[in-house]
């Protein structure tokens, strides 16, 4: 029998699988349909903004006491949140997709391999504590309309796009992609004082495809002879001593390659390119910046997961929804999912709800205001007339309360009922669903789905 | 074409909150610029498309009577091959291969069928004609001559894989190994489909010495196709008349609880799912309970081993001690099942096996899609991803690996011919896998083994 059946194939499943099956469980994944890492930029953003605050976070660590005391992060605290990035850190590093703190002194030069990278990579014992001296620390990136976003860990291609650098910035774009206009992120990046100006490279030299996504784009970029082209096209429109910042296009399974092509011309075009002045010291003379969906780093990230999984024996199961539940009072016996024909019945002695929030399809809001969470009907925190569920602006600092609608869990991640007690034993939830947060606003969806999924799966692991 | 209504498919493209995702996996729009992709085919468009919903009728509805009349699907829908990868993806569940094959029914009902496409959708038609002079009909088809004419003639690709007709039709082995056929109290019955009757009787005799060395009597009722290949071409008339005649000649057996179960994912599903809903037959009461009579025949067996039910007198497949290497892939039309991948935890129980899942989208093959002179360069692309999955398993491409290579597995007919086709190895029905395991049938000579 199954030690652990997880619902939803997002960034908290697959990292919650991940952990609890390196635990020595066995775990399974189903869910209704891919996870939202297509969505995302693929860094790891801890917690860019608080509840009411106006500006960014500058250190997490240190801002988490401002948090709501019933906050995924304060039932966690500092030390098991650093515990989970760790644990990321080493798989990242293991599947050949290194993640560093956006900005550290141990920023990720493409040219050299990643010590640290390395040395998490080689470890293989539990987890250990985060030794970072500047943990908590968050970085400003560029975002794709050219704005600074508040990350903490960035996959080392998108190192190099720290906003507190001085080097010269060139955003060049693909003419005919769409959705990223370099002129109007050089011209954001100005209006911030950033030395920025934007070139247009043409695409017909690379391809003679018309549709120019961006996972077309890179699946082209996979290809040596597109890699070269491209590196000569860069190389021709940058001028001494800019760091080049493109389209997070450059390839969905040999980036590395193009990066290290792109800087290794650039820097022999003039030495002084990968000569940062700034105390942080992030080399690399060329970044990606993230693309609206589908996104190719959130692509990587979930390949990169999917195929540990799969050496570690896990079956990541999509296209099946959860569509009924057996309990015998506190524990559930077993979940079905839907089928052609008849339900299909999985059997485990836990279970992960990792389904998402509103936007990931585990909490539903019909049309008369009544806002259920799909699996198992758990109590929510949620408003609860449909009038209440939008502030009146699109774009409102304070998000929008729909949003914040979640799962109350207690210290081992238990949804609760209205009395606080656990609803059931062996059921336990992590991610975007749980209550007391709103990830988009706070910009901590990984954040969430790596420390509570971890806490989550390590729950189930102990509680054995 | 049966007026539509307001069912799940139709509505599902309001689900849609344009993420991409789907098209970020569609294997079609990532090799050609002829389609456009899930998203644009299918909840966009759709949009735009009258399918004579009520909901329009009044004039009321999101886009004016005046305006969506006479819109008529855009044609890059044809390119759409109706794999389901896009389905299977989709975060909110959004039938996009069925608003895409819906489309197409559109395009076929306004401007009539090609007659390439009305051959291509008479799977047992060609299949019966060929079996009454099964050598003719093979010298007839498989010469390069005859090839090239069809290509030129109806468009059906020069090089696609087409498969032999066989001189025993399964229908005609039951009828002369019948005294050997086990009878119990235990009853299932058999959907063998097309392909297996004229094509692969193997494979529908494997299945039934499985099914017997359970204990269980096997039923083969006179039947006929299931209608898939009318439903991916347009044909929804033809496919609702072949439906209701399956459901008329199964009724008997369901209603007396016996489970229908079938080797062809896609036949199978078809039956669960495809024609009810595509035909809107879902309020249909035979359709009903065929739909839930209906099982993928690992679908089936899986429970019985969950029961503790399966005998256990698996054998190695062959007799030296290096792994048996065996790539599987779960074809599309069985991943639309949602039903998992019951073969693999079927198959993992022979000793010896090397079962090395694929992650590959699809074969490309799609049906049909793949035979067709303007889609079979298109079916190579999207297969390639497979075909490289195959080759890297050899223990000559992959350092760290010991055994041999000699088949790669599928449980759907066509991919298995376009895996042949791609690969240059030799393919099996899982079914053919484990009755070669229980000892019951020749793997390499595909037929039943000789008992000693
Ligand atoms: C279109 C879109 C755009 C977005 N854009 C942004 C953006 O620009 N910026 C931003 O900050 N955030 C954005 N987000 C939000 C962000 O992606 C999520 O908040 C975050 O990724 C949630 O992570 P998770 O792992 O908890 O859940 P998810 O990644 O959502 O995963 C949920 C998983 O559960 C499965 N599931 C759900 N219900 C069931 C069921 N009943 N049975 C089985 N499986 C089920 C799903 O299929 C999925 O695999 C966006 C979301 C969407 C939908
Ligand atoms: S069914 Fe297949 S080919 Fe058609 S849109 Fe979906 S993924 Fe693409
Ligand atoms: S995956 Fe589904 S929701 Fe996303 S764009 Fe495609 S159809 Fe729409
Ligand atoms: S799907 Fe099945 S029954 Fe239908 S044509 Fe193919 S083989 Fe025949």
């Amino acid at each position: 029998m199954l030690d652990l059946l997880v619902i939803g194939a997002g960034l908290t499943g697959l990292f919650a699988a991940y952990t609890a099956a390196r635990a020595g469980l066995r775990v399974r994944v189903i869910a209704r349909g891919a996870g939202s890492t297509h969505w995302h930029a693929g860094t790891i953003d801890l917690l860019g903004y608080l509840p009411n605050g106006q500006d960014a976070v500058a250190n997490w660590a240190q801002a988490l006491p401002e948090l709501p005391p019933a906050h995924p992060y304060r039932l966690l605290g500092v030390h098991a949140i650093a515990q989970a990035l760790d644990e990321f850190q080493r798989l990242a590093a293991a599947a050949g997709l290194p993640y560093g703190r956006a900005g550290a002194a141990t920023a990720i030069d493409p040219t050299t391999s990643n010590p640290k990278a390395e040395r998490l990579s080689q470890r293989d014992g539990p987890a250990e504590q985060f030794d970072d001296l500047n943990l908590g620390q968050n970085a400003g990136l560029v975002s794709p309309v050219g704005a600074a976003r508040p990350v903490y860990l960035a996959p080392a291609a998108q190192q190099a796009g720290i906003l507190e650098d001085d080097r010269p910035l060139l955003i060049v774009g693909l003419d005919g992609m769409p959705d990223f206009y370099p002129a109007l992120i050089a011209e954001n990046l100005q209006r911030q004082g950033r030395p920025a100006r934007s070139a247009s490279l043409p695409l017909d030299q690379l391809t003679e495809r018309c549709d120019h996504g961006p996972l077309h784009l890179a699946r082209l970029l996979d290809r040596p002879a597109a890699q070269s082209k491209l590196t000569e096209m860069v190389v021709d429109v940058a001028a001494a001593g800019e760091r080049v910042g493109l389209p997070a296009v450059l390839g969905l399974h040999d980036h590395a390659r193009l990066l290290k092509k792109i800087h290794r011309a650039l820097v022999t075009k003039d030495p002084k390119t990968s000569q940062s002045q700034d105390p942080h010291g992030s080399v690399a003379a060329v970044f990606e910046i993230p693309t609206l969906p589908p996104s190719v780093p959130g692509l990587r990230l979930e390949t990169a997961l999917r195929a540990r999984l799969d050496r570690l024996g896990v079956r990541v199961e999509i296209g099946m929804e959860a569509c009924g539940f057996h309990a015998a009072g506190r524990r559930i016996e077993w979940i079905e999912t839907e089928t052609g024909s008849r339900p299909l019945r999985h059997t485990a002695r836990n279970y992960l709800l990792a389904t998402g929030g509103v936007l990931g399809g585990g909490i539903y809001a019909d049309r008369r205001g009544r806002v259920k969470e799909t699996v198992f009907d758990l109590p929510l925190t949620a408003p609860q007339t449909r009038t209440q569920w939008l502030r009146p602006l699109f774009l409102d600092k304070r998000g929008h309360p729909i949003f914040q609608a979640g799962v109350p869990v207690d210290r081992l991640f238990r949804p609760l009922d209205q009395s606080g007690a656990p609803v059931y034993d062996n059921l336990q939830a992590a991610g975007a669903i749980l209550a007391h947060t709103d990830p988009i606003r706070e910009r901590s969806r990984e954040g969430i789905a790596v420390s509570t999924g971890y806490a989550a799966a390590n729950a189930v692991v102990h509680g054995r | 074409m049966p007026a539509a209504s307001l069912n799940s498919v139709g509505l599902s493209l309001n689900d849609c909150i344009k993420c991409n995702v789907c098209t970020s996996y569609c294997p079609v729009s990532q090799v050609t610029d002829s389609f456009p992709g899930p998203k644009y085919a299918a909840p966009q468009s759709e949009r735009f498309r009258d399918f004579g919903h009520p909901f329009y009728a009044d004039g009321a509805g999101p886009i004016s009577r005046t305006l969506a009349a006479g819109q008529m699907p855009d044609a890059s829908v044809d390119y759409c091959s109706g794999c389901r990868v896009c389905n299977e993806v989709c975060p909110t569940g959004v039938r996009i291969a069925e608003i895409n094959a819906r489309a197409r029914a559109r395009i076929v009902e306004a401007r009539g069928l090609s007659l390439r496409n009305r051959i291509l959708g008479r799977n047992e038609l060609l299949g019966r004609i060929g079996s009454f002079a099964p050598g003719l009909a093979n010298l007839l088809l498989h010469n390069p001559l005859s090839r090239r004419l069809a290509a030129a003639l109806f468009g059906v690709a020069e090089k696609a894989p087409l498969p032999r007709w066989r001189h025993e039709t399964l229908s005609r082995w039951l009828a002369r190994t019948r005294a050997q056929r086990l009878r119990s109290e235990q009853k299932v019955v058999y959907f063998h489909g097309c392909a297996t009757q004229y094509y692969e009787p193997f494979v529908g005799i494997a299945a039934i010495l499985v099914l017997e060395h359970l204990g269980y009597e096997v039923i083969v009722p006179p039947q006929n196709c299931c209608g898939l290949p009318m439903l991916s071409n347009g044909e929804f008339g033809a496919a609702e008349s072949h439906h209701r005649r399956n459901v008329a000649r199964l009724t008997e057996f369901v209603d007396a609880g016996y489970p229908v179960i079938g080797t062809s994912t896609s036949c199978t599903l078809t039956l669960k799912e495809e024609a009810p809903e595509l035909l809107d037959l879902e309020n249909d009461a035979g359709t009903r309970a065929l739909k839930f009579a209906t099982w993928d025949i690992f679908e089936w067996l899986r429970e019985r081993l969950d029961q503790g039910r399966l005998p256990s007198d698996l054998r190695p497949l062959h007799q030296s001690d290096q792994p048996f290497i065996l790539p599987y892939h779960a074809p599309c039309q069985l991943r639309a099942h949602r039903i998992g991948k019951p073969a693999l935890e079927l198959l993992a129980r022979i000793p010896g096996l090397d079962l090395r899942e694929s992650h590959a989208r699809c074969c490309g093959i799609a049906g049909t899609y793949g035979y067709k002179t303007e889609k079979y360069q298109i079916a190579m692309d999207v297969g390639a991803e497979l075909f490289d999955y195959v080759a890297a398993q050899s223990p000559q491409s992959d350092q760290d690996s010991e055994g041999s290579l000699s088949f790669t597995a599928c449980d759907s007919e066509t991919c298995r011919w376009q895996l042949e086709h791609g690969t240059g190895l030799p393919s099996r029905h899982p079914i053919e896998l484990l009755a070669a395991a229980y000892g019951l049938y020749d793997l390499h000579a595909r037929r039943q083994a000789n008992r000693n």
